[in-house]
């Protein structure tokens, strides 16, 4: 058989016949190049296709057991120190197999890449016979009926081929122009065939989605850009440029110029909880919402609101709360003389909010670490610490340090204080307006606000996402839930009516490649109709 | 009403109306089997009209105890675990005995109440009091998202028993299981091994000929089944024994899922015999598991989304995400296992089994023991 028959349906993973090697030893290309084909065919089966998935799986995995660093880096660093995790030694083996950001270890990408080749591989020729099929299939007559086809007969007046015209009535109908059933007529029968071309063509279209997502995704890591900057409430805020972000992370084609230049304060700042602790849900947030104004380089301000699930667009950026903190405003002195004025942003920890001070300015080196109690009344022994979240008693405890703070030598966020290089010099707790002296130097509580997290985004791909999935998501239907079929429709002369005119006995024939229930429905309900056209009985 | 008594009565519809309810529905329905012969079912046995009417009364319940909550809570009972379990026992029970009499398959009905009632049980284990929820899951996404993703469990779960069904009947039929390719008699359903010859053998249905039920369940040894049933179970439930603390707690609550899930497979094996056709049950297994496919893979597009939109990134592989796409790649893996030569048929049906373990554990284990954006209520 020189050309594949057309009829027959797509086989996933054809067995592969190959005429058996030339006898004697092969030139080393050949060697060469029949590993080479070898490894090509081996790649491109369904079952190695199976066992890449199955390797993706398995990574995946992986990531929902060992903290992945692009989330959690704090957790990452814990488990290499071996403060955390199964140990120091262990994290080691980990990092090195690039366990901790398995989603961009080299063993991942070279996984997804071999899954694409291989998919490439299975695809082309299934479009090509898809292609081919679309134009030229025609249904085979009927031979011979199989066991499990359906079959029903229908008596008609008339003769055999006014009742064959019949049948390709009832079976002409069309759906968007487009005609349901392939029909081809012989002399003694009509052949039909439906649902080959959408059961396959929703099958490629699942699969050459994923083509489509990863174009996407690449494309959108390359032009998107993301920022994230916190903005403490009724003090200035920031403007739109690539120096104001705390965090900056822009795509390799994003840009720096590309920044609409606009400017957001954070007018006010609600958060409120459920605070009695009896209430189903105690504790639980109810409110997260900010106002904010932005102004635009032309001078107008816009008053906004941002709040989960309500981001807020500006120029195409959405803007996202991502957290939130209370920031003390800490004044420092030596000497009479201000080394340190500024709002301190502090994270949530469990009951308490925590941050810190860097005082370069000071000789040496001042360091503050802070730790906010926002709810902390009065008790007989200091401040009674809630652990509750709203501000009503606040209370400051500052741990001051002296010496090196190592900034720029070091690796520290902004809440964090390096000590490794400092020494402690006392503790004191602060109620705002509060002051307090270690040695020369003197730290003042001035006033406690809140501040906000702000995430600025750009993701051109996003469209381009919803249309692969819809499109994966269109074929993975039409993939599943169309099935294959043939009707045929054949024709015998019958004995005459009772007054001697021409009858047909009409058999039809149903035979279902996939849901042979819907197929069995769909036969009778044919049987039905063409029973119904003819006026013909049902035998 | 206020809503404390709203919030009891739906605790008392929960457990024990619909439990007791799905349970005795399952009793009388397996019992309505063992009174036939071999796969026929002798139709309106007085048995079998009666665990119909108490699975009917059952769902009634379980959809009273689900609007009950829904308003002593002023919100959608799919918040947290007890919740999103209880509504997969539902849409596993009521969408499974839909599916059954579509496919015309009553002998299958006692084995999905006898699932349901399992995830019943195991939502008790998780039972948390209504309560309010964060401001920012009340969105319309959260319900299209969600309830889409615990449809898909439903399904699933559903899919899971029609597979491990199935994989008890190659048992009993003997056919070449080392093969790991099951031949069909008949292109009963799903996909007939495409471009592939149908092979013509009798192998399948030995009940019809041979009612010698006994020596039938004898071809599935008791003992085996059940420690690979526990030890199958234990993939899942050791979050558990992770999980709570104490450690006592933890194993208790393990080895009470093993036991339970061990009782239920004999309770299985008992009525094997009685159950339809090899490649029937594949079918349905595959035409269901398809459905559950669809559910799932919009629930999680549904949920980038919205993750899109709340959190400013579409994708971030959070626990749950990563469980998302496991569970999917592992369905896929089934699906695709289901067209492949060598595959087809047992072994596919055991990546079945390997996805729905995927299912629940990354749902255990996302919800238990790693703290992601996802975590929102507590449990």
């Amino acid at each position: 058989m020189s050309r594949p028959d057309s009829a027959a349906p797509p086989v996933m993973d054809p067995p592969v016949r190959r005429a058996a090697p030339p006898p004697g030893p092969r030139p080393p290309h050949r060697v060469v190049l029949d590993a080479v084909a070898m490894a090509w065919r081996t790649l491109t089966r369904m079952r190695t296709a199976l066992w890449l998935l199955f390797g993706l799986a398995l990574q995946s995995a992986v990531a929902t057991v060992v903290p992945q660093a692009p989330n959690v880096p704090g957790t990452v660093r814990a488990w290499l120190a071996g403060e955390e995790g199964p140990g120091a030694g262990v994290s080691g083996v980990l990092d090195a197999l690039g366990a901790f950001d398995v989603y961009g270890s080299t063993i991942f990408l070279a996984f997804l890449l071999l899954l694409f080749l291989s998919l490439t591989a299975c695809l082309v020729p299934r479009i090509r016979g898809w292609w081919r099929l679309v134009r030229r299939s025609q249904p085979p007559l009927l031979r011979a009926a199989a066991p499990d086809d359906v079959r029903a007969g229908v008596l008609v007046g008339g003769d055999r081929d006014a009742a064959l015209a019949a049948a390709r009535e009832v079976l002409s109908d069309r759906i968007l122009g487009v005609a349901r059933w392939r029909v081809r007529t012989a002399p003694d029968q009509v052949a039909a065939e439906t649902g080959l071309w959408s059961r396959e063509g929703g099958s490629l279209a699942f699969h050459l989605s994923f083509y489509a997502l990863l174009a996407a995704i690449v494309l959108g890591q390359l032009t998107s850009f993301e920022g994230q900057r916190g903005v403490v409430e009724g003090e200035p805020g920031f403007v739109d440029a690539a120096v104001s972000y705390w965090t900056y992370d822009p795509g390799r084609w994003f840009p720096e110029d590309a920044h609409a230049g606009w400017r957001l304060d954070l007018a006010s700042f609600e958060v409120d909880w459920i605070r009695d602790p009896l209430a189903p849900g105690a504790g639980q947030p109810t409110v997260f919402r900010s106002e904010v104004d932005v102004t635009r380089p032309d001078g107008t301000v816009e008053r906004a609101v941002v709040e989960g699930n309500r981001p807020l667009v500006v120029d195409g950026r959405k803007i996202h709360q991502l957290d939130w903190g209370y920031a003390p405003r800490v004044v420092v002195r030596q000497g009479g003389e201000v080394v340190h004025d500024g709002w301190v942003p502090t994270l949530a920890g469990t009951g308490v909010f925590s941050g810190a001070v860097k005082a370069p300015a000071a000789e040496p080196d001042v360091g503050l670490e802070l730790y906010l109690y926002p709810y902390a009344p009065d008790g007989p022994d200091g401040p009674r610490l809630t652990g509750a979240p709203w501000a009503e008693a606040p209370v400051l405890l500052a741990w001051q340090w002296r010496g090196d703070l190592q900034l720029g030598a070091t690796q520290q966020t902004i809440t964090e204080l390096d000590v490794s290089r400092l020494d402690l010099e006392g503790a004191a707790w602060l109620r705002p307006g509060d002051v307090t002296a270690f040695g020369d130097v003197e730290v003042e509580f001035v006033e406690l606000r809140r501040w906000v997290g702000f995430q600025v985004s750009r993701r051109p791909q996003v469209p381009g996402l919803l249309a692969a999935s819809a499109l994966l998501t269109l074929g993975l239907v039409t993939a599943l839930y169309a099935y294959r079929r043939r009707i045929w429709v054949l024709a015998e002369p019958a004995p005459g009516g009772p007054d001697g005119t021409p009858r047909t006995l009409l058999t039809v024939v149903g035979r279902a490649f996939q849901r042979p229930d819907a197929a069995a429905e769909e036969h009778a309900r044919l049987v039905d109709e063409l029973a119904r056209r003819t006026g013909g009985t049902r035998t | 009403m206020t809503d404390a008594q709203l919030a009891d009565l739906s605790r008392v519809l929960y457990s024990p109306v619909t439990l007791a309810l799905y349970t005795a529905a399952a009793i009388a329905l397996l019992a309505a089997l063992s009174r036939t012969v071999g796969g026929e079912v002798a139709r309106g046995g007085a048995l079998r009209r009666l665990g119909r009417v108490l699975a009917a009364a059952g769902i009634a319940a379980h959809v009273a105890h689900e609007v009950v909550r829904g308003l002593a809570q002023d919100r959608l009972p799919l918040g947290n675990m007890f919740e999103v379990t209880s509504l997969m026992a539902l849409v596993g029970v009521a969408g499974g005995l839909w599916y059954l009499r579509t496919r015309r398959r009553p002998e299958l009905e006692g084995f999905v109440l006898l699932g349901g009632t399992l995830l019943l049980g195991l939502a008790l284990l998780m039972y948390a009091e209504p309560g309010p929820l964060m401001p920012i899951l009340t969105t319309w996404w959260r319900t299209f998202h969600v309830s889409l993703l615990v449809g898909g469990m439903g399904v699933f779960a559903a899919g899971f028993l029609f597979t491990a069904l199935y994989l008890l009947r190659v048992r009993i039929d003997g056919l070449d299981a080392d093969a790991g390719e099951h031949r069909g008699t008949s292109p009963a359903d799903a996909t007939v091994p495409e471009g592939g010859p149908v092979d013509g053998g009798g192998a399948a249905v030995a009940v019809r000929s041979a009612p010698d039920v006994a020596a039938l369940r004898r071809r599935i040894p008791a003992g085996r089944l059940a420690a690979g049933v526990f030890l199958g179970a234990s993939t899942v439930s050791w979050v558990w024994a992770v999980a709570l603390e104490p450690l006592s707690t933890g194993l208790a609550r393990m080895l009470t899922v093993n036991v339970a899930l061990v009782a239920a497979a004999l309770l299985a094996r008992w009525f094997a015999p009685h159950l339809p056709d090899a490649e029937v049950l594949d079918g349905i297994a595959h035409r269901t598991v398809a459905f559950g496919f669809v559910l799932w893979t919009v629930g999680t597009i549904a949920g980038a989304m919205w993750a899109e939109q709340s959190w400013g990134r579409f994708w971030g592989w959070d626990p749950k995400e990563t469980g998302a796409f496991l569970t999917w790649v592992a369905y896929a893996g089934y699906l695709h296992g289901r067209a492949t030569r060598g595959f087809r048929g047992e072994r596919a049906a055991w990546i079945g089994v390997g996805a729905f373990v995927t299912l629940m554990a990354t749902y255990l284990v996302a919800n238990y023991v790693i703290v992601g954006l996802h975590s929102y209520a507590g449990l």
